[in-house]
């Protein structure tokens, strides 16, 4: 086990510095923040002296080597636009980017867990159908969308909640609930899906014929074994909750990571792009981590080696 | 999470308007307060914009969302009044000199919001740090500034390397804003930065990055305390949210609107849609070098084949204005006895067969993907002369890097383009687009340059207007360019608020009233 750990911290490490070379090689690609800066009429004299003060007139492998030596002690550079270190312009959206997550994760698993129980349990009923038509629109309908109509539905005509910005748990509620349909949508159906296959086990008819309640065969037999796959897409899930859900932060006016990764793109703010890329890398290789590690304590047949 | 699927932003209104229609009719009206969070409308004025300020350093930023906030926290030297007219700011009057040299008398006893004078010490070090390299500032306007000299305590000039005729017109933003000397040399540009110390009606509150500025009246200001105690511009980027929010009383005005955004506000009691004049100048550029569009024959047929005011109308919901040549009629310069090209079909038919194009020909026609409706409908337009424009769409930042490359052929035979103007002086209008060398000009013209030359060299009014109406005479005769409309500035506001935006589109709310009810 802890070998294997230590082996996953060396692949991440190297995931790391690959996204590193990558994502500064291809943001260079992507055009000049130069030239978004300054307005159309500027001289081509003011440009190569913004450039210049930039440092993005330097040789490209110079400007590389000072990039990765600064990435070891935490220093993204300069985010051109904002003025100020690309970590702190990150760091300072994480916390409100972790409110929506969390929020939308707790959504989805309230609303998916019981729903995928329910239909698997009662599979061919009417109770199942309309559970997979929900999901079914859940799944099918665009978060933006979704999200006018929540806004206009419980903040313009109700008035019951804020339509937008951030400041109070209320805030949290409606872009939580757009952003966690689609999840949960998914993972109801995968829970009925895999709990179906595990229902049919002779171990589950086992549990029964000696005794045990069907819903406690269904809790502790059934779910703890058809939960492998759904840990799986959660995870995956809790790496794009994280990575910035864009519509979802622009409809409800959100300053999260993902409408930064939008600014920082439009930009073409190199140092920032840089910084958001290895951001989303190293969440979703983390939460990789963490859901194959789990995988062991939730079946002791998995051996981490 | 890269939300799935897309619907255009505006079908998708009308649906939620549907939906939302349906509810009212369902449920009965509440009368719970709006949960907007942010303390009692009372004297709070609430105002969405659609992006952030980049940074609250006046001298580090060049966009108009930053300049929005920061005009309201600063002063500049000069001011556009509500009429448009140029006058006085932190500096009461000015005058040239000579031809390089422009004299600003500054008003007495302003004070920065930590007391610090603000004198012609204050705006000497303003000017030579907005113009000093290691600033890095983005600001271009003052290239030809070479730097301030104090004359006393309330009197500086400023000195230019070439003559600079609308200098006082380019000081009434961007590069006129006054920073504290003492305040930024004591506590660095960081702390600077993110607690910005202006002269301007309003002080720094907090700073929320991406959803939240507050600002709060400054009792002392020069000119009166501003009527409202708070300002506080909210970050919106969604139209459709922030017109929900001016709905569910979160907000009171929202900026920054498009024509057809502005719909969607239908004609809900309690808020109004307001359409002012703005100075923002559309336009075709014509590859005059090379192709078909090389004869000005054809380049007279295009403009004769477009039929601007359906345009307008059609595309743009009428919250525009035709404009004949590039110049705004706001604009110093604008000759008002040049007629723009009357929408003559036949006319273009006749230019096109002459100049040996009777069947038409296909090029292509760039834009932003932000303008794309008005391209299409342009390409629309040309086909009925038998002009095949191929429309193609980039990304707004793309296309800003292909336009200011050093490729003047990098967005094709023809691309759709608007300019800012604010400095309201037609100098602005032509300076990137007419004289040969210039970094957007595809037009060689050796008459043309002169005119150029003669506006932008000279200090003398009658000299400078006389070569702006050679120069729109030249521009209707010679037609390098297809001429289309300024657009409008569209806002919607609750009819508590009264407040004007000026032409220049900034957001300046020092004047800006709020009826409590």
């Amino acid at each position: 086990m802890t070998g294997f750990v230590v082996r996953r911290i060396g692949h991440t490490l190297l995931v790391l510095f690959c996204v590193a070379t990558v994502s500064f090689f291809i943001v260079r690609l992507a055009g000049d923040p130069v030239q978004q800066m300054l307005p159309p009429e500027a001289t081509a004299e003011q440009e190569a002296t913004l450039r210049a003060g930039l440092g993005f007139d330097r040789p490209l492998p110079e400007q590389y080597v000072s990039y990765m030596t600064g990435l070891l002690s935490l220093d993204f550079g300069q985010s051109v636009f904002f003025h100020r270190p690309a970590f702190e312009v990150i760091m300072e959206r994480l916390p409100l980017t972790v409110d929506l997550a969390v929020a939308a994760l707790a959504f989805t698993l309230v609303v998916s867990i019981p729903a995928g129980i329910v239909a698997a349990v009662r599979r061919g009923s009417a109770t199942d159908t309309s559970v997979m038509a929900s999901v079914l629109v859940g799944q099918s309908t665009p978060a933006f969308w979704v999200g006018i109509l929540l806004i206009l539905i419980f903040a313009v005509n109700l008035q019951w909640l804020p339509a937008s910005g951030t400041g109070s748990p209320a805030h949290l509620v409606l872009p939580a609930i757009t952003l966690g349909l689609y999840s949960a949508a998914m993972i109801a159906r995968l829970l009925r899906s895999s709990l179906i296959d595990v229902l049919g086990e002779d171990y589950i008819r086992t549990a029964r014929a000696k005794g045990l309640s069907g819903f406690r065969a269904v809790t502790s037999h059934g779910l703890r074994n058809a939960s492998l796959p759904v840990v799986t897409v959660v995870g995956l899930e809790v790496g794009s909750l994280l990575g910035g859900a864009i519509l979802t932060e622009q409809v409800f006016s959100w300053p999260g990571i993902g409408r930064l990764t939008v600014e920082a793109i439009t930009y073409r703010d190199y140092p920032l792009m840089q910084a958001t890329v290895l951001f989303l890398a190293a969440v979703f290789v983390v939460v990789n981590l963490i859901v194959d590690l789990s995988y062991a304590l939730l079946d002791p047949r998995v051996r981490l080696s | 999470m890269f939300d799935r699927a897309l619907l255009a932003r505006r079908d998708l209104f009308k649906i939620g308007g549907l939906a939302a229609a349906t509810v009212s009719l369902g449920a009965c009206a509440s009368t719970k307060p709006s949960g907007g969070g942010q303390g009692s409308a009372g004297t709070t004025l609430r105002v969405s914009l659609a992006s952030d300020a980049t940074t609250l350093d006046p001298q580090k930023q060049g966009d108009l969302p930053s300049m929005n906030v920061l005009i309201n926290v600063f002063d500049t030297l000069t001011v556009r009044d509500t009429d448009d007219k140029l006058s006085g700011g932190l500096a009461e009057r000015w005058e040239s000199k000579d031809d390089k040299t422009w004299r600003f008398h500054l008003r007495k006893n302003v004070t920065f919001h930590n007391g610090e004078p603000c004198d012609a010490a204050a705006v000497a070090y303003s000017i030579e740090r907005l113009i000093n390299p290691d600033t890095q500032s983005p600001i271009v306007e003052l290239r030809l500034v070479t730097g301030a000299k104090v004359i006393d305590t309330h009197t500086v000039d400023l000195v230019t390397k070439e003559p600079d005729p609308i200098l006082p017109a380019k000081l009434s933003l961007f590069g006129g804003v006054i920073v504290p000397p003492k305040h930024i040399k004591e506590k660095g540009e960081k702390a600077f930065a993110e607690h910005p110390i202006g002269t301007g009606p309003f002080t720094f509150e907090q700073w929320q990055r991406d959803s939240r500025i507050t600002l709060k009246a400054n009792p002392d200001y020069w000119n009166g305390k501003p009527a409202v105690e708070q300002l506080v511009f909210t970050i919106m980027p969604d139209p459709s949210s922030s017109l929900a929010a001016l709905q569910s009383g979160e907000v009171d005005i929202v900026t920054g609107l498009t024509p057809d955004a502005a719909q969607q506000l239908g004609d809900a009691t309690g808020f109004k849609v307001v359409t002012r004049p703005g100075v923002r100048t559309f336009f075709v550029s014509l590859d005059t070098e090379e192709g078909p569009l090389k004869d000005k024959r054809v380049r007279q047929a295009l403009n004769h084949a477009l039929d601007v005011d359906t345009l307008i109308t059609s595309v743009l919901n009428g919250a525009a204005e035709r404009t004949p040549t590039l110049i705004p009629k706001q604009a110093f310069g604008f000759d008002p006895a040049i007629q723009p090209y009357q929408h003559d079909v036949a006319k273009a038919k006749s230019l096109l067969a002459a100049a040996g194009h009777p069947d038409g020909f296909a090029l292509k026609l760039s834009s932003s993907t932000a303008d794309k409706d008005i391209a299409q409908a342009i390409s629309g337009q040309l086909a009925k002369v038998g002009v095949r424009a191929e429309v193609s769409l980039l990304d707004p930042a793309t296309f800003k890097g292909r336009l200011v490359s050093d490729n003047r052929k990098a967005l094709g035979a023809m691309y759709f383009v608007g300019n800012s103007g604010w400095t309201m002086d037609a100098s602005s209008n032509l300076q990137s687009f007419v004289r040969h060398d210039r970094r957007q000009s595809r037009w060689n013209n050796p008459e043309a340059d002169a005119l150029i030359d003669k506006e932008e060299q000279s200090v003398d009014p009658e000299v400078r207007q006389e070569a702006f109406t050679e120069l729109q005479k030249m521009l209707i005769e010679e037609s390098p360019f297809l001429y289309l409309y300024q657009a409008s500035i569209l806002y919607a506001v609750s009819d508590k608020v009264q407040w004007e935006s000026n032409a220049n589109g900034t957001l300046a709310m020092a004047n800006a009233k709020l009826a409590t009810s």
